[in-house]
């Protein structure tokens, strides 16, 4: 076995190694365990980065790697460093308990590697479980006011009932087809989608996924648990939990595409109500990280539409709108977490005179806003204008026309928060001050959300390559 | 010409918000480098050859066939000149910007650099990203830096043409898809013949987006609002150039692909700019506030274009591209005088303005000129544009041709009696202390009126050019 094709995995367990270690330790030091976090996280970046071009099978190819699964582990990767960029200070999370967020962090990153890798109906079930249950742990580690506690036990009851949901499913699955493998069982979807058992296990076994997904109908943990967690697990859930999510039912959709799925219909339905019922719902609200999980949720939608097309272009559309969501949805949170310098949960209006308290910061808030809304020159324009394209390709005439719609009801609300941010001011709020690495942190963002939304070809081409291997 | 906005901008975000003078300067150089590329493009375009000159082109993304495709050809031509002219003007107008004078400037260049991008664009796609990065800033601008009722006109102004955006989505993908060539290149996707149904259903898609920009009658009610609320410079840019994009968008991108689906919703598009003609007339001289005339004004003048575009013939079409050029100027001059007049007075009703030519009689002089243009008085520019536009009407619509020279002959009563009551009355004692307009400030007043009074006496000049491209295109169809 080649140990490079397992080679992020390995390093991030090692890495989980070394946070438990740090668990032990009797007296806790915040400081020496950030530094350590963030040299591992910097080494993982590497490391993924090195392994970008492996391409194998392993364990009984239950567990296939190519470049499609690597870019996905990249952008795990750096989702993680960049979790961990903004943990410089932890203050919702007692001091004892940080490094036991460091480790519930590295495990559930594991748990997400290797749920892009899967191929096979239990390594996939046990992965996602994995990533699971480290985040029912991380949710409610926030010290506080219950609230938490609330948000975790949420996240556990409608986790625990999807997975039930989706086990159920798969063992209709596997007892239609009798293997427990993708390879097998997708070249006789016709006529397991025929057979009520099939469509039922199809349909059932999709439901894990689009619990990560936050999916209609399975949205409701969203904007509780984004509320509920500490900042910065919120952000991990909101960034490197997506693109998971989206990878896996990617590699579903682009397994079966050859073999035809008869319920893409369904799915149109699912996109539809998710985004517009995400778009209205997060218009009423106030605190701003629950307006960004309605806006995750009508994210949800968008990210079907590209899966929906079943076809390449489609399949590009939707990897590289999820690349860009990571980073939009980063950028955002971001802000929130420097804004929040005590991790309280911000209001929006809270974010008054961010112009005047620090323009950086309210520079980075209206491009990572303006992307997620789908205003040019950024990625998210561009990953929209894409997925629209693709789904316009194979006549989803309504579709395109619902989701441009959705557009521009969702800009309505940003530019809430914008106005709160530019327009009113709040003279009992003194400055913001950001450290320098955050200073770069900021310009680096800004640069790759502008950057990649007028030069997209990059990612396009990766994202083809990558789509191609698995084909 | 694309770059150097945006190289100010660049600076300018390098720049301290304390260096003030810098920063205008800077905006000032930026803005001045484009409008001498406009001036020589326009000047150096080869009108003997036609076609597209100055092209450049590169490709973006092969898999969807995006491409950087930039050129100038006899329509777009007169259109960058006006950016060029308006934007120049308006940084020296705004010149005493004292307000968070850095990002104020920034946002401007950034709205400048859609424009331009919007009218040089061959790609549907790079087409579309321009006239995003044209609107948006514009919410910014307005919210911040505007006046009466701001944030209501913010927000349904960038709504309204948000909800246009939604269709024009929707519209230039359903080309797309159905060309199957893999390909936003505008003139590749002009030699496709789409089917009649495609034609009818993304002409109508595009033109109700890009009208919505464009003021089309029933959409306009976000244009007076944001007019109102909107600083000088930016109402100038706005009244003066934004709206032009849409009408030029309706031109270049649903009439130029779509030809079918023109003819088929022409007498639509007729009868909803004569009914925007009218009403603009009527509604904007029964208002009070020199801003809202000018904004309704505006909508009658923009009514006008899309006669001429109804029309589809040379001379339509001539007249048409003419008036976007000879409104642009016009605008901006309204909007530059009100702004001057609004800056020292804080007032713009018509009543407690009365007389004030005796107190300002060069800041009045500017305003009394932009009207005397706006009602077409011969020797201005925008005489020979509504008389184009006019004669042709009057040969494919005759009603709505009769209908909207009559409305412009009472609108032209109206305005006078407008510029009688706010400069000709008593004067107000109260603003009696005010200084009139320095020969600094006067500066880009003067050169609008240059302009409007140039190719209203050479307007050979301006529709030989927009002839060279208004003959192929109305052949291509």
């Amino acid at each position: 076995m080649n140990v490079m094709l397992f080679g992020p995995e390995l390093y991030y367990l090692g890495a989980a190694l070394v946070f438990f270690f740090l668990t032990l330790k009797r007296k806790p030091e915040p400081k020496a365990d950030y530094q350590i976090a963030m040299a591992l996280g910097l080494g993982g970046l590497l490391v993924t980065g090195l392994c970008l071009c492996q391409h194998g099978e392993l364990f009984f190819k239950a567990y296939r790697v190519d470049l499609f699964s690597q870019i996905f582990k990249f952008a795990l990767a750096l989702g993680f460093f960049l979790v961990l960029t903004i943990c410089h200070n932890l203050p919702q999370i007692a001091e004892r308990d940080q490094a036991e967020f460091y480790l519930f962090l590295t495990t559930t990153t594991i748990g997400m590697m290797l749920l892009v890798s899967s191929v096979e109906l239990l390594t996939i079930y046990v992965a996602l479980e994995l990533s699971s249950y480290s985040l029912y742990i991380l949710v409610p580690l926030r010290r506080g006011d219950g609230i938490d506690v609330e948000a975790g036990i949420k996240y556990l009851l409608i986790g625990a009932v999807s997975s039930g949901v989706m086990l159920f499913g798969l063992s209709y699955l596997f007892g239609a087809t009798g293997s427990t493998y993708l390879a097998d069982i997708l070249p006789k979807l016709p006529q397991l989608a025929s057979s009520p058992i099939g469509l039922l296990g199809l349909l059932l076994a999709l439901a894990g996924f689009f619990f990560k997904l936050s999916v209609f109908p399975f949205h409701f943990w969203a904007p509780d648990v984004y509320q509920g967690a500490a900042n910065q697990v919120t952000t991990f859930i909101a960034t490197a939990s997506k693109a998971a999510a989206v990878a896996l039912l990617l590699r579903l959709a682009i397994l079966g595409a050859g073999y035809g799925y008869s319920f893409t219909k369904a799915l149109v339905i699912l996109s539809i109500i998710s985004m517009t019922l995400g778009n209205l719902v997060a218009i009423i609200q106030r605190d701003f990280k629950r307006l960004l999980a309605y806006s995750s949720i009508a994210h949800a939608g968008y990210f079907l539409i590209g899966i929906l097309t079943l076809k390449e272009a489609g399949y590009i559309a939707a990897i590289y709108y999820a690349l860009a969501y990571l980073v939009m949805n980063f950028t955002v949170f971001m802000v929130i977490n420097e804004v929040a310098k005590d991790g309280r949960d911000l209001k929006i209006q809270e974010l008054a005179g961010l112009w005047r308290r620090s323009p950086l910061l309210s520079l980075s808030l209206i491009v990572g806003l303006f992307a997620l809304a789908g205003v040019p020159p950024s990625i998210g324009f561009t990953g929209k204008l894409l997925l629209f394209t693709s789904a316009m390709s194979q006549g989803y005439f309504w579709l395109v026309l619902i989701g441009a719609v959705n557009g521009t009801i969702s800009l309505y609300y940003y530019l809430r928060v914008i106005y709160c941010s530019y327009f009113t001011d709040d003279p009992n709020l003194g400055p913001i001050t950001i450290s320098t690495p955050i200073r770069f942190l900021n310009y680096a963002l800004i640069a790759i959300v502008l950057g990649f939304g007028v030069f997209p070809d990059r990612i396009v081409e990766l994202a083809k390559a990558a789509v191609k291997t698995v084909l | 010409m694309l770059i150097s906005p945006l190289m100010g901008l660049m600076v300018l975000l390098l720049l301290k918000e304390e260096q003030k003078f810098l920063i205008r300067a800077v905006s000032l150089v930026a803005a001045g480098i484009s409008l001498g590329l406009a001036i020589f493009v326009f000047v150096a375009y080869d009108k003997s050859l036609g076609g597209l000159q100055f092209v450049e082109k590169y490709e973006m993304v092969k898999t969807f066939g995006i491409a950087y495709h930039v050129g100038v050809e006899g329509l777009n031509a007169p259109m960058l000149l006006l950016t060029g002219i308006v934007i120049f003007t308006g940084v020296l107008t705004m010149w005493e910007l004292e307000t968070r004078t850095k990002e104020f400037f920034i946002w401007i260049l950034a709205l400048v650099t859609g424009v331009f991008g919007v009218f040089m664009s061959y790609d549907m796609f790079m087409f579309f990203l321009f006239y995003e990065i044209a609107v948006v800033p514009m919410y910014i601008l307005i919210l911040v830096w505007g006046s009466t009722r701001k944030e209501y006109a913010a927000m349904k102004l960038t709504l309204y043409l948000m909800a246009g955006s939604g269709f024009i989505i929707p519209g230039i993908l359903m080309l797309y898809a159905a060309s199957g060539l893999n390909t936003f290149n505008m003139l590749a996707l002009h030699g496709v013949h789409f089917s009649p149904w495609v034609q009818k259903a993304a002409f109508l898609l595009l033109f109700l987006g890009f009208g919505v920009l464009a003021a089309v009658w029933p959409f306009h009610t976000w244009s007076p609002v944001g007019h109102v609320a909107a600083p000088t410079a930016v109402s100038m840019l706005h009244a003066g150039v934004l709206m032009k994009l849409g009408s030029f968008a309706v031109l270049r991108v649903a009439m130029y692909l779509c030809p079918e689906g023109f003819h088929y919703w022409a007498q639509l598009m007729a009868l909803l700019a004569t009914v925007g003609i009218v009403y603009g007339v009527f509604v904007g001289l029964a208002q009070t506030d020199l801003k809202y005339v000018i904004g309704y004004s505006s909508v009658s003048h923009m009514g006008i274009v899309c006669l001429g575009l109804a029309t589809g013939t040379v001379d339509g079409l001539n007249g048409s591209v003419f008036q976007m050029f000879a409104h642009g100027i016009m605008t901006a001059l309204f909007f530059s005088s009100v702004g001057y007049i609004y800056d020292r007075t804080h007032t713009r009703d018509i009543h407690e303005l009365g007389g004030f030519s005796k107190i300002m009689p060069v800041a009045s002089a500017f305003f009394i000129t932009a009207a005397l243009c706006g009602a077409g008085v011969p020797g201005m520019a925008s005489f020979w544009a509504e008389l184009l536009v006019f004669i042709a009407t009057v040969k494919v619509f005759p009603i709505n041709g009769l209908l909207a020279i009559a409305a412009l002959v009472v609108g032209a009563l109206f305005a006078l009696r407008v510029v009688q009551t706010t400069f000709f009355n008593t004067p107000n004692p109260k603003f009696e202390h005010f200084e009139d307009v320095s020969p600094f400030l006067g500066l880009p007043r003067m050169m609008l009126i240059a302009t409007l009074v140039f190719f209203g006496i050479f307007p050979q000049t301006m529709v030989g050019m927009i002839k060279t491209a208004v003959i192929p295109f109305l052949q291509g169809m």
